[in-house]
């Protein structure tokens, strides 16, 4: 136990008061999914076989677009939340677990935004 | 990163076997984890046969009957033997309980003991709980009111009262908490089920006052929202608690009071 | 010797060794009060044996219909058979219902009755109108978890006390200096096998009772005694050793404790012809008559053929026409223990029960401030400096000789929080300590070693097992001359094997082998003490049925034994008087009659 007191080592730098959020967030998005992704499973399905220009202009329909979005918005939000906790549970060195935590955010944001971009440019006609 | 498999220093070894009870027919065989910091050796499984015909129906009968004719080294903890002081929680076939409840019966085959995962071993099948313990000294486990209290005592409605059951119950044996993988991973930081049960106790008290302040203390990352409700504490608590459901309630008023 | 084993001083203004509930609340009390305390314990304090009491905590409150401290009085005065001393029974009487008040502040979680109050059941001899009226429900309970509820508020407020512990650490020795009076005491701590020497103004004994002298018993396998060996070890007496009560209801078998609570609630007993025996040997208070009565007639009832099962070996605790609603509430815990250690569903069928060890009424004699007392040049309230007892390590005496259910409880809390309120008028806080001669420890430490390498040929467990079939043959719920003498006979043989007695674990950490043998050496002193005194009493009284003198005999027995023992001289006897006086002229003193129930 070394010669600190163990209360000390308990109660360490204080609770974060948050958590709640993402917890919240977690839950959130985790149900938004549900629905995004049936819709958005039964659209691809629909489209299997179909000719490229089909699907790009399919893509680009407000309704779809919109789910589209939300389902990139949805997933990579709680991809990021996820992997967040996973990266807490297993990584104790802290260095390691900055730069993960760091290069999650990161890559969620881009490949997320990079997503939303392409669907943006199909649903505004680029 | 986690250590998925143990240190050098804990890889398990053969022990040693001791030869069964004379004129025995009717034996179990032990399996029990041995370790003591004398001798620099790393742990090893010694085996034991107990004579059933001569010997108590629960694990710790057996685990007493070895220490009395067989290995006086043999060192566990122990006192109440009726489920109620929880000295003797080990790890018995893979399941934390309490040797003093658990039937040796209940077991097919060897009976193999170990202690409580995740822990630092004192010796044997004594766990030293230095953490666990100061966890629970930091959630306040008292009543806190400001409230002059009256000459008689608070009153508390039936009702009241009986959301502490399943809760006031527990006794602090820690087999939820060392069957807990995020506790494994994170007892520095997360608290565990068993004193999130025990927070929890405090907070739905009714007499309590300071029910915000042990929410504000909770709400953090680690504290509390390590738990990701896999439910080994509910499966394995001797006492049949569920501390999931505890800590459920706590993070519903976490956003309840947003 | 001191030299072999390098030993840590403490300084504390008081030192209180063992943290179940009488040492928690004494520990609490003492920090309050701005004393240095230490608290000194061998187990965890929540692993104490006060968790495991069940039915409740007596106090006068009146919650559940009309009550007042003194019909408690007269009721504890006749369940110990007239040899309470009656100031401390007033004292513990009159003090009940704040300290159960003060544990409901503290935040125990105490059952509530429908306008919110602290809910109260019937026990074994708590009556009204004393003893004229209808049964008194005046045992305030947790379900039947009381003591665990009880003793893990009295830890939490010890943690809110920021009370020092020091835990796993095992008790060896009082250091007494030449003038008998207690310097502190030595300890043996478990984790690293290291030694310590606790200074103290004053030295707290809670070391509770020394049950595990039974081969069958309800105590926890950590109920040695301690307390009571060291007391003896330092040529002090233990007061009433004779006394040990059976309670009617340890489960047949496992010896676990079913709690009286449950004939409080409406169960009774029955024998193998299926009759409520109860209301042939207790017309009035029928199966909640006090627990001496109560495992005498179960024991009559099997020695005359009439007991259950297979070989009629014992009796059964009916609480099956009880509605389960009720028994889910207030009896869950009890339902537990009867399916794991009997295999029973109490909803269907009832609990298979024998008498069973359960408690000591004697111990260390003390007044009704804690202080331990010793008969010395002809005073027998001689207070040793120093020394404090409280639990069931001490014998107050409030319970004489026979202790009514639920009164353990509240001796605890009400002595535990005495000790601290004398502590705070006798002990001056931080007052320097005068150095102690050289060899101070070295007895101690001479016994510690001669354990620890003992190599002779019956290991602790053979000469434990011997003690233990000794004392539960010959020292049973009734007695005789002959197996009195057989038995004191018995146990001293068994006294005369400690010194061939073998230890085999050498190692420092956590050498339970060594503690289980030191745990011995304090039950074997105790056992040789409570078999002679049992064989010295010729009469009958409370727990301590003699069929030879069936009767109380008043005029040569209405006394204390008390009892010293040394290694060489063996016991030696001699008496105190019990008090004849109230502590206030609020009650008068409670003249001896017939005691029926």
């Amino acid at each position: 136990m070394g010669m600190r007191a163990p209360l000390k080592s308990v109660r360490g730098l204080g609770s974060a008061k948050e958590g709640t959020t993402h917890w919240w967030y977690q839950k959130v998005t985790a149900i938004a999914l549900i629905p995004l992704f049936l819709i958005a499973l039964g659209f691809f399905v629909s489209l299997v076989g179909a000719e490229y220009t089909h699907v790009r202009y399919v893509l680009g329909q407000p309704f779809i677009s919109l789910v589209m979005l939300l389902l990139i918005g949805a997933m990579f939000y709680h991809l990021k939340l996820g992997l967040q906790v996973v990266i807490e549970d297993y990584i104790h060195t802290e260095s390691t677990k900055v730069f993960l935590l760091l290069l999650n955010s990161f890559l969620c944001a881009v490949v997320g935004l990079a997503s939303a971009l392409a669907i943006l440019k199909l649903a505004l006609g680029g | 990163m986690v250590e998925l498999t143990l240190p050098k220093n804990s890889k398990v070894g053969t022990g040693k076997t001791h030869p069964k009870p004379d004129g025995a027919t009717n034996t179990k065989a032990f399996n029990v984890y041995r370790w003591s910091p004398d001798d620099n050796q790393n742990p090893a499984i010694d085996k034991y046969y107990v004579d059933l015909d001569t010997c108590g129906p629960m694990i710790l009968d057996g685990l007493i009957k070895i220490k009395n004719e067989i290995d006086p080294t043999l060192t566990f903890r122990r006192s109440c033997r009726e489920g109620i002081c929880g000295s003797c929680a080990m790890n018995i076939n893979g399941t934390n309980t309490l040797a003093c409840t658990t039937g040796m019966d209940e077991v097919e085959g060897d009976i193999n003991i170990y202690p409580l995962p995740h822990q630092p071993v004192v010796k044997d099948l004594v766990p030293d709980l230095t953490n666990f313990y100061a966890q629970y000294a930091s959630i306040k486990p008292w009543l806190q009111a400001e409230t002059p209290s009256p000459s008689k005592e608070r009153l508390q409605s039936k009702e009241d009262r009986e959301k502490l059951d399943g809760l006031y119950e527990c006794i602090l044996c820690a087999c939820c908490s060392t069957s807990c993988p995020s506790y494994w991973w994170n007892s520095d930081r997360f608290l565990g089920p068993a004193i999130l049960l025990q927070a929890y106790r405090w907070i739905i008290d009714s007499r309590d006052e300071h029910t915000g302040e042990r929410l504000d203390n909770l709400e953090d990352p680690f504290r509390l929202y390590r738990c990701h409700t896999i439910m080994n504490c509910a499966n394995t608590c001797p006492k049949g608690l569920n501390p999931a459901k505890a800590i459920a309630e706590i993070k519903k008023m976490m956003v309840e009071r947003r | 010797m001191s030299e072999a084993y390098p030993i840590t001083e403490h300084k504390y203004d008081v030192v209180v060794v063992g943290a179940g509930g009488a040492g928690l609340r004494a520990t609490m009390g003492m920090a309050a009060a701005g004393l240095k305390t230490a608290a000194v314990t061998k187990v965890f304090p929540t692993r104490s044996h006060t968790v495991a009491a069940q039915g409740g905590i007596s106090a006068s409150l009146g919650n559940m219909g009309e009550d007042n401290w003194q019909w408690h009085m007269y009721d504890t005065v006749k369940g110990s058979d007239w040899l309470g001393d009656q100031d401390a029974i007033e004292y513990m009487c009159r003090e009940a219902p704040a300290s159960v008040l003060e544990l409901e502040q503290f935040g125990m979680p105490f059952s509530r009755t429908e306008e919110g109050k602290i809910y109260q059941r019937a026990f074994g001899g708590m009556t009204t109108q004393f003893g004229e009226g209808p049964a008194a429900q005046r045992t305030c309970a947790a379900a039947d978890r009381t003591g665990h509820a009880m003793l893990h508020t009295l830890y939490s407020q010890s943690l809110k006390h920021d009370t020092e512990f020091f835990i796993e650490y095992f008790a060896l020795d009082l250091i007494m200096d030449k003038d008998g009076a207690c310097k502190g005491v030595l300890c043996l701590s478990l984790e690293d096998g290291t030694l310590h020497l606790f200074r103290a103004h004053m030295v707290v004994l809670a070391t509770g009772g020394y049950g595990r002298t039974f081969f069958s018993c309800t105590s926890a396998h950590t109920c040695t005694g301690d307390g009571g060996g060291m007391v003896l070890r330092a040529g002090l007496p233990l007061q009433d050793m004779e006394f040990i009560q059976f309670h009617p209801t340890g489960i047949y078998g496992a010896g676990c404790l079913i709690t009286e609570g449950v004939r409080g609630e409406g169960g009774f007993l029955v024998n193998g012809e299926g009759e409520r025996f109860m209301e042939r040997y207790a017309p009035h208070a029928k199966d909640l008559a006090s627990r001496d009565v109560v495992s005498r007639s179960m024991t009559l009832e099997i020695r005359e053929g009439r007991g259950v099962g297979s070989r009629k070996d014992h009796i059964y605790l009916h609480l099956d026409h009880l509605d389960p609603a009720m028994i889910d509430e207030r009896l869950p815990g009890i339902s537990e223990s009867a399916r794991i250690f009997s295999g029973v569903d109490v909803h269907k069928e009832p609990i298979p029960v024998l008498p069973t060890v359960h408690y000591n009424m004697g111990g260390i004699p003390t007044n009704y401030h804690a202080e331990v007392v010793d008969l010395k040049d002809g005073n027998p309230d001689a207070v040793v400096p120093g020394l404090m007892a409280v639990g069931e390590a001490a014998c107050v005496s409030v319970h004489g000789a026979n202790r009514l259910g639920s009164n353990s409880l509240i001796d605890l809390v009400v002595f535990g929080r005495a000790a601290a309120l004398r502590a705070k008028d006798v002990v001056t806080p931080g007052a320097a300590h005068a150095p102690l001669p050289a060899d101070a420890c070295d007895e101690a430490l001479a016994r510690l070693d001669k354990f620890r390498n003992a190599n002779g040929d019956s290991s602790t467990a053979t000469i434990r097992d011997n003690m233990q079939r000794v004392m539960q043959d010959d020292c049973a719920v009734f007695r005789t001359s002959k197996t009195l003498a057989e038995g004191v006979e018995k146990i001293n043989k068994v006294w005369e094997q400690m010194p061939d007695i073998k230890t085999t674990d050498r190692s420092l950490v956590w050498n339970s082998d060594l503690v289980e043998t030191l745990e011995l050496d304090n039950l074997i002193r105790q056992a040789v003490v409570s078999m002679t005194a049992a064989e010295n009493r010729k009469e009958s009284r409370g727990a301590h049925a003699h069929e030879d003198f069936p009767d109380r005999d008043d005029e040569n027995w209405m006394k204390h034994t008390l009892t010293y023992h040394s290694d060489e001289g063996g016991v030696k006897l001699d008496y105190r008087p019990v008090h004849d006086y109230t502590l206030t002229d609020e009650i008068d003193y409670i003249k001896p009659k017939a005691r029926v129930y």
